[in-house]
């Protein structure tokens, strides 16, 4: 275990620990989101320069662009929802359903 | 430098605390561009500049202005930041984790961790990272097709999503 690897291990553990548990906006729940695909990419380039492969340094790029349409799409669903319940509180989506 | 990294791995595990803590959107944007700007330079010690510099670009220059645009847009009149008082039990929580866990693994801790993608690197233009991302355009090229395919099905997506005339954002409530 280098610094390194618990950095990344617990920063995307405390990202899902605040998706999973604290739901008060979708936009914090979004923004845990990419939290843990910032750690994501970081970690796989870490770990492939780690290894010295650096045929694999392309898997990063793919997981960005994989992360850039996961954001596009939970940001559309931020505005839906602010559209039709006039705002983007979690517990108002169970209470006002139309 | 190995004092200078370990501060940026802190500061990048105090940006996601402050991001997972559950403050208001603004704060919990601006934490967020502060673990994106201190990736990159961790990515940059280690020698890989042009993941680094795309994880600029592409964070700090597209999403992350998109999030802070729609943090604006539903902006609430009281916003929470971290000192008040949910959040910093929140926060107090988080750091007390982490400091388990760094006491945890403390006795195995491995300071010799530095590898750079530097095989020659007396004056060399040539960088590990970027032979190895222009390996996309050739052995990788099905799955730049298939990023590119999922994008343009991601603007179908986005646009039916918001689709609708009698419902829009700036309608009088």
């Amino acid at each position: 275990m280098t610094p390194m690897h618990f950095t990344f291990t617990s920063a995307f553990i405390l990202s899902l620990l605040g998706l999973t548990i604290h739901r008060t906006s979708l936009l914090s729940a979004l923004l845990c989101l990419e939290g843990m695909m910032l750690t994501l990419y970081i970690a796989l380039t870490l770990w492939s320069v780690e290894n010295s492969s650096s045929a694999y340094l392309m898997s990063p790029l793919i997981l960005l662009a994989f992360s850039a349409c996961e954001a596009c799409t939970g940001l559309s669903l931020l505005i839906a929802t602010t559209r039709t319940h006039g705002n983007n509180h979690l517990q108002n989506l169970n209470l006002l359903q139309c | 430098m190995i004092y200078f990294v370990m501060l940026m791995l802190m500061c990048f595990i105090i940006g996601l605390v402050g991001v997972a803590s559950n403050p208001s959107p603004y704060f919990a944007a601006f934490g967020l561009v502060m673990s994106a700007a201190i990736g990159c330079g961790l990515l940059a010690s280690h020698g890989t500049s042009f993941l680094s510099f795309v994880l600029f670009l592409i964070y700090l220059g597209g999403m992350l202005v998109v999030f802070v645009y729609s943090a604006a847009l539903t902006a609430e009149p009281y916003p929470e930041s971290w000192l008040d008082w949910p959040v910093l039990v929140n926060v107090m929580m988080y750091l007390l984790g982490v400091g388990v866990g760094v006491y945890y693994f403390f006795g195995e801790w491995n300071m010799m961790h530095w590898m750079g993608v530097d095989e020659l690197n007396n004056f060399s233009l040539w960088r590990g990272d970027l032979s190895g991302t222009s390996l996309m355009y050739s052995d990788g090229i099905m799955l730049l097709f298939l990023a590119g395919w999922v994008l343009l099905l991601t603007l179908f997506v986005v646009l039916e999503l918001i689709r609708g005339l009698g419902r829009g954002a700036l309608r009088v409530v």
